[in-house]
């Protein structure tokens, strides 16, 4: 309905406009003629013709210029009028000359304008109600993290690594006295880090590298091999032999980083001692789940990492 | 070098003993188990020949090589005492020759094929006297683990599912030593125990013949 009674509308503009050029046209011609008779005058004609033809003459000339006038003054008047209706032009001029598009009930461009505007209000909504939300629960990676305490961290980490040396012994020396089965010497082949040797019982040796009280490198080797090179320094490379002790390295490494606590680093040290300490009965524990002692030639490798309980690679969870 | 276990596994009449090794190397390679080359493990005996009295017995010792340990030579006496030693003990037993006298035709051998399975080493083969067929020999070995009641059960495991109930109890050799760090000394204990046993077995046959 709107758009039907503003195309009438701009229709009624559009013949009001065409009036007025006509106007302006018939005027201009009126003037052109009063112009044309004035400069023509009487001049010559009265020179040569009689005094009577030349006042009659001069009569109608009068007349027809008496009459020119007249019709100027109306076309004015009417001109005048035209002018009065006409509107000026809208800035918004493109939207008129949309809806003066002859095909406009078959663009679907207002159904469309009309549904994105919808959206976009209803995104709008959404997005500030999301907001409020999420203003209220805040994701929070860790305990330990809050907004102000990240300057905290950092200082944290640096000190789990950067711990003195008597430190790192006097630990080691009391997870020696812990654990009864397990043999636990210290050496510093490579500086400041020290390399932890650990012998379980009758069944493995482990080498465990330090940065302060950061596990950093874990090996299991068998019993009967050695971590040192042919000319006795430490190796803390070559992997064992044997593939039981070389899947339990992998393990090791898993616990490892399962048990690093950057904000407790002892306890990072010992729960992973006490973990491996678990593997003192690798070869005479049969698996938690299947109940075997075999699987793929491999006795139960993996110690669950908080009971300890014995499972195939296979088989844990 | 791990804890060994080494059975005799019995021939079952009206089969050759070709075929029972046939069916158990079949039966170990199904366990996805790879040939890794030969094995072999032979036994001399010497006896002496000194004699203070007459009714003192003669000693014996035996002098074994296994393939495992190609450099070493092990000398066990009558009182099961091992020494082990470099293979330039044999020059040294055939010095002695005044004293200890090798016995004729007492050499036995056992031969056959050895297999890996993971951290397991089998062994199958047969046993000879002389060059004559005694019996089958099946050896499995459990490299990472060196304390055999530690690792019985994963042994009887493997052990069971290749010779069956011949395994149910460990060899006894290796029962009486359960508790000691494993040696290679023991499994070439359990082998003279087996090879001897062919001995008897074959000195009974032949009187009762």
């Amino acid at each position: 309905m709107e758009t039907e009674s503003k195309l009438k509308s701009t229709l009624d503009q559009i013949e009001h406009i065409n009036q007025a050029i006509r106007h302006t046209q018939r005027l201009r011609t009126h003037v052109c003629q009063i112009f044309r008779d004035i400069g023509d005058g009487l001049g010559e004609a009265a020179k040569s013709e009689e005094e009577q033809q030349a006042q009659e003459r001069q009569k109608v000339l009068l007349g027809s210029l008496r009459s020119s006038l007249e019709t100027v003054g109306h076309d004015i008047g009417e001109l005048d009028k035209v002018g009065q209706t006409l509107v000026p032009v809208s800035p918004s001029a493109n939207c008129d000359h949309v809806s003066l598009d002859p095909i406009l009930d078959r663009t679907p461009l207002y159904s469309q304008v009309n549904t994105s505007y919808k959206r976009t209000n209803k995104m709008h909504e959404f997005a500030s109600l999301a907001a409020n939300i999420l203003s209220q629960n805040a994701l929070k990676r860790s305990p330990h993290q809050h907004p102000a305490g990240g300057k905290r961290v950092k200082r944290h980490m640096n000190t789990a690594s950067m711990v003195p040396q008597a430190v790192v012994d006097q630990l080691v020396a009391t997870l020696d006295r812990q654990h009864q089965d397990m043999r636990i010497t210290v050496s510093r082949p490579l500086g400041s880090c020290a390399v932890m040797q650990m012998v379980l019982g009758r069944v493995l040796k482990a080498q465990v590298v330090l940065r302060g009280l950061v596990i950093e490198w874990v090996k299991v080797k068998g019993i009967n091999e050695e971590f040192s090179t042919e000319n006795g320094k430490v190796d803390i490379w070559s992997k064992s032999r044997y593939e039981v002790f070389q899947k339990i390295s992998d393990h090791a490494a898993a616990a490892m980083l399962h048990y690093y606590a950057p904000f407790m680093p002892d306890i990072g040290i010992r729960s992973f001692t006490l973990w491996l300490q678990g593997y003192s009965n690798l070869f005479s524990a049969p698996c938690h789940k299947c109940g075997k002692y075999l699987q793929n030639a491999m006795p139960p490798t993996w110690r669950d990492l908080r009971n300890r309980d014995p499972y195939h690679d296979g088989c844990r969870q | 070098m791990g804890v060994t276990c080494v059975y005799s596994y019995p021939v079952p009449d009206g089969k050759s003993g070709q075929a029972v090794v046939e069916i158990l190397q079949r039966q170990i390679e199904l366990l996805g188990a790879l040939r890794s080359g030969h094995f072999c493990v032979d036994c001399d005996t010497f006896q002496s020949i000194l004699q203070t009295s007459i009714n003192v017995q003669p000693k014996t010792v035996y002098i074994l090589h296994n393939s495992e340990q190609p450099a070493s030579c092990f000398a066990i006496t009558d009182t099961s005492l091992c020494l082990t030693a470099d293979t330039l003990f044999d020059g040294l037993m055939h010095q002695l020759k005044n004293y200890y006298q090798q016995r004729k035709n007492a050499k036995m051998e056992a031969k056959g094929q050895r297999y890996e399975l993971g951290d397991f080493i089998l062994k199958v083969g047969s046993a000879s006297l002389a060059g004559s067929f005694k019996g089958i020999i099946v050896e499995v070995e459990y490299c990472p683990c060196m304390v055999a009641v530690d690792c019985w059960g994963l042994m009887k495991e493997l052990l069971q599912s290749v010779v069956g109930s011949v395994a149910d109890q460990p060899p006894p050799i290796l029962k009486n030593r359960q508790d000691e760090l494993y040696s290679p000394s023991i499994t070439v204990s359990q082998y003279l125990d087996i090879f001897n046993n062919f001995r008897k077995l074959s000195a009974t046959n032949q009187i009762g013949r």
